[in-house]
């Protein structure tokens, strides 16, 4: 993988485009990711099922890899077993 | 919905609901709005944890989701010269530059109407502000609370002497959607002058003006006369001269609102929709000047019937009544009423958690009669390679912009 590749989940419907990252490998829902989805799909690993949001960037603790996701699915994004945390914005806390 | 801004691209750099309801809008009628943010906080918008004091789930939060649906998102720090070089770039692809930042902040951070220009001369500059662009308070900020509703002096029209304060607003963002609108209206006004004359314009919408042109007709008599009207305290019974004019309570505590200005025509049916068919042939009400006369002990009749039966009642018999009535509803039974959802004032947009697709209601213009499609809101920075990859900038330069922080 490198910057601008398109992965997709083996066991899910999630797509992700890959922002930030090259050579690492992407799973998702506990199966690794490929430029294709294979013809049928596997199953998810409880433990990686969190679920993905469309639009959301997902981020690894040393912020050396960025997915955005394109398509979502109930699977988790992780690398080497770690569930890579959505980068969310930090707005300000507002109230009416 | 007939995209009659198709072809036309918005370049926005604006927060919170009333400008970038404007986007909204033009999104919504089939521009290309792209909506600048910042790179880790996003449109201050999106922080909002309370709303109408209930817990915000942030990815359905219709604060975002109103004004922001059918936008692409691009996140720049333009705080940052090399940020403003893209927000550049961006600028001179674009047809209209839309803000509500404030003159002291375009000044410093070099997006005036003189910076933008230089790099597009036929941008149409769009402005919203609190209080307008010129004068002494043209670097204060506001929300619509502060100059739509209060300033204005819409509170005080509003409440009835007898309370010891003013009501407040009552629903989040009412000024500012009734304000972007306006400002949706100037900026195609503008695009259709542009076209004509070859000549950009800069406009502005203040939520000071928004609310003056709202309130205009009680302005004008006041200044007039040196009176304004404004609401009395709540009863059931009819207005002084008309009794075909006020708000009659039901038997179950619900209100019908009856607002038949020119009752003349309408007593017979009137009065025998209300059961009482005896007075449209009481000589102190069969003619529109004796009932005008008799207004009080009409009203006395009227207020006794009411109370007879419940709110649904009145809702399904008075739809063959030949004047002017309407049931006193709320926001979420407006959600179900038959007439709206026949004039598709509700859209769905999916969901960016997956879950059930979010409603939305449509800005208040339809084109040929057919139903909004577009997008739900961007999440923040959701586009920004899109964009910019779109616009020619190579990986490369996207990836140097990102090291340094000055986007996404």
């Amino acid at each position: 993988m490198k910057p601008g590749t398109k992965l997709k989940s083996s066991v899910c419907d999630t797509e992700v485009m890959v922002i930030r990252g090259s050579n690492v490998d992407v799973a998702c829902g506990g199966a690794p990711m490929a430029a294709e989805r294979p013809a049928e799909a596997g199953t998810i690993d409880a433990a990686f099922a969190e679920g993905t949001q469309m639009g959301k960037r997902y981020v690894d603790e040393a912020g050396t890899v960025e997915l955005l996701c394109v398509k979502p699915g109930k699977g988790s994004l992780a690398i080497d077993g770690v569930i890579l945390r959505p980068k969310d914005a930090k707005p300000l806390p507002s109230s009416d | 919905m007939t995209q009659v801004m198709k072809g036309v691209r918005i370049l926005e750099v604006a927060q919170f609901t009333f400008v970038p309801s404007a986007g909204a809008v033009l999104a919504d009628w089939g521009a290309d709005v792209i909506k600048i943010e910042h790179p880790t906080r996003g449109d201050t918008q999106r922080g909002f944890i309370n709303l109408g004091g209930m817990k915000v789930n942030p990815n359905r939060s219709p604060f975002v989701e109103h004004p922001n649906r059918g936008k692409r998102s691009v996140g720049v720090d333009i705080s940052k010269p090399e940020g403003m070089a893209v927000l550049y770039e961006l600028a001179k692809t674009a047809d209209v530059f839309l803000t509500n930042y404030l003159p002291n902040q375009r000044q410093k951070m070099k997006f005036d109407v003189e910076h933008i220009r230089a790099v597009n001369p036929k941008i149409i500059y769009a402005r919203g502000s609190a209080y307008g662009n010129k004068g002494p308070e043209r670097d204060y900020g506001g929300f619509d609370g502060t100059a739509f509703w209060n300033r204005s002096g819409i509170a005080s029209a509003m409440t009835p002497k007898e309370l010891e304060g003013p009501l407040s607003q009552g629903i989040p963002a009412f000024g500012d959607s009734i304000g972007g609108m306006f400002i949706a209206g100037g900026i195609s006004a503008a695009l259709f002058h542009r076209e004509r004359t070859g000549e950009a314009v800069e406009m502005d919408v203040s939520l000071l003006s928004a609310a003056t042109w709202a309130a205009g007709t009680s302005i004008d008599m006041g200044i007039d006369s040196g009176i304004i009207g404004g609401n009395t305290m709540p009863r059931s019974g009819g207005n002084p001269g008309n009794p075909l004019m006020g708000n009659y309570y039901t038997s179950d505590g619900g209100t019908i609102n009856m607002c038949t200005l020119t009752p003349g025509p309408h007593i017979r049916s009137f009065f025998e929709h209300i059961g009482a068919p005896e007075c449209a042939d009481d000589p102190r009400f069969s003619t529109v000047e004796e009932l005008m006369k008799n207004w009080e002990p009409a009203s006395d009749i009227i207020v006794k019937k009411f109370v007879e039966k419940p709110f649904l009642y009145w809702r399904e018999h008075l739809r063959t009544y030949s004047g002017q009535w309407a049931p006193v509803q709320t926001l979420l039974d407006v959600a179900t009423d038959e007439q709206a959802l026949a004039n598709d004032m509700l859209f769905e947009v999916e969901a960016a958690d997956g879950g059930d697709p979010i409603k939305l209601v449509r800005g208040p213009v339809q084109f040929d009669g057919a139903a909004v499609e577009t997008t739900r809101a961007p999440q923040a920075s959701e586009h920004t390679e899109l964009v910019l990859m779109e616009m020619g900038m190579e990986w490369d330069q996207i990836e140097k912009l990102k090291e340094i922080g000055a986007i996404a």
